[in-house]
């Protein structure tokens, strides 16, 4: 049992040691791009470090093998393989970077270079890797009476950002297969699903756009979203809606090699996919 | 007067596009996770809905980005001669609120991975609650954990 002297302590102790809830201080890195791609004639890229924060950040660079995938429920989760077999198109053990572990300065920038060695007789196609950039900052200064009685608490805050990197080798073709469109609505909710399957030998980077009409051709539901699709898909689309009239409303799904946010040189060209389903309201 | 317990703190991540590319991600600690007054042997919990003690990270990046969110959240501080004071965090312990706001959240497990859409104008919050829980012999120092924040991005 503590004492009941030490109670107060304890309490005080923390108290003075942070008296209130303050705003965080920043302690992650920026990383750019946000996905690298790089070609076997190069086998090389880099990717770029920025600590805009007043304490020195460590990161370590490391790959893994990962690509992204669906559950039961549509969502999209990011499916991680620490040991991949040799049948699985994986960069991961060949692509490194350096340095691989770095202290960035307050206010610096570090460049890291990223190296691919890939295997004699590497067959044409894409190989994939994940990029996981972990920055640690220094600790949460802890404020308060210097007092060894006193109680505090900092804790570090480690930040790792995941980011995409594809590998080409010679010719790579890529496409999507949609299937299975289903849509409903629920309460105040757009809710649709529909497998997505890849063609070719890389990965199907794009968009998708839904609209759901009315019997006039009126949208009255939209949505879009970035997709990546490198084996197998079905995710789980949502869009607000309005209160809808009982009624047959149909919902159009197009998915297309475009992308806002990267350039069109590192996008594969495909056939834009299309499909609609009658959605119902009772 | 308030005790606050830091449970995380800031950060600032950002993913930038190539060049001639769109917004780039932005992750952002906007507020510590606190737990206000904490006495020995009184577990004390922060909502996730609580605008002053819960802990809240922005996310800035392309409209309708979407990324999985993954805490590595600690079951406890260490302290002096490895005096420990546990924490827990439950399935209902963060929320996210692509409106940025902390009355209209969508609650999921801090302890899963958790799939991010950014809203139409490229932002969202990430709201966390918890509990310490204090044992009644706790000792006095300095207590410190880590907590890990993985931002996955999943397009490509």
């Amino acid at each position: 049992m503590i004492s009941a002297a030490r109670i107060p302590v304890f309490a005080l102790a923390l108290a003075a040691a942070l008296p209130l809830p303050r705003p965080l201080a920043a302690q992650g890195v920026l990383v750019a791009p946000h996905a690298v791609f790089i070609d076997h004639q190069s086998r090389s890229g880099s990717i770029l470090l920025y600590n805009p924060n007043t304490e020195p950040a460590e990161v370590t660079v490391s790959t893994t093998y990962g690509y992204p995938v669906t559950d039961s429920a549509g969502r999209m989760l990011l499916n991680v393989v620490d040991a991949p077999d040799s049948t699985a198109p994986s960069a991961a053990g060949w692509v490194q970077a350096f340095p691989r572990r770095v202290t960035v300065g307050p206010l610096e920038r570090q460049t890291i270079r990223l190296l691919a060695t890939p295997p004699a007789g590497l067959p044409d196609g894409e190989y994939w890797a994940r990029l996981v950039i972990a920055a640690r900052g220094g600790s949460v200064p802890v404020e308060g009476v210097p007092d060894s009685t006193a109680i505090q608490v900092g804790l570090t805050l480690e930040v790792r950002t995941v980011i995409a990197l594809l590998y080409r080798k010679g010719a790579v073709e890529t496409g999507v297969r949609l299937s299975n469109l289903r849509a409903a609505v629920s309460g105040d909710s757009l809710e649709v699903r529909g497998r997505l399957e890849r063609r070719g030998n890389a990965a199907f980077v794009g968009s998708v756009w839904g609209t759901l009409v009315d019997a006039a051709g009126r949208s009255r539901a939209e949505f879009t979203a970035p997709l990546a699709v490198y084996y197998d898909l079905e995710p789980r689309f949502t869009a607000p809606v309005e209160r809808l009239e009982p009624g047959r409303y149909w919902l159009r799904l197009r998915v297309a090699p475009e992308r806002e946010d990267l350039s069109p040189k590192v996008l594969l060209p495909a056939p834009p996919v299309s499909d609609s389903v009658e959605v119902t309201v009772p | 007067m308030r005790t606050a317990l830091l449970v995380f703190v800031g950060l600032a991540l950002v993913a930038a596009p190539l060049s001639g590319q769109g917004r780039p991600l932005q992750v952002r600690g906007v507020r510590s996770l606190s737990f206000g007054l904490l006495l020995p042997g009184i577990p004390t919990s922060t909502a996730r809905t609580d605008p002053a003690l819960s802990g809240e990270l922005e996310i800035r990046g392309e409209r309708n980005l979407e990324v999985v969110v993954t805490f590595g959240l600690p079951s406890a501080m260490t302290g002096p001669g490895g005096a420990v004071l546990p924490l827990a965090f439950a399935a209902n312990d963060a929320g996210y609120s692509g409106q940025q706001s902390i009355g209209s959240q969508t609650a999921f497990d801090p302890r899963l991975p958790f799939r991010a859409v950014l809203s139409r104008n490229g932002r969202g919050s990430i709201y966390l609650g918890g509990t310490a829980l204090p044992g009644n012999g706790q000792r006095a120092g300095t207590y410190t954990a880590q907590i890990t924040l993985t931002v996955a991005y999943t397009s490509p």
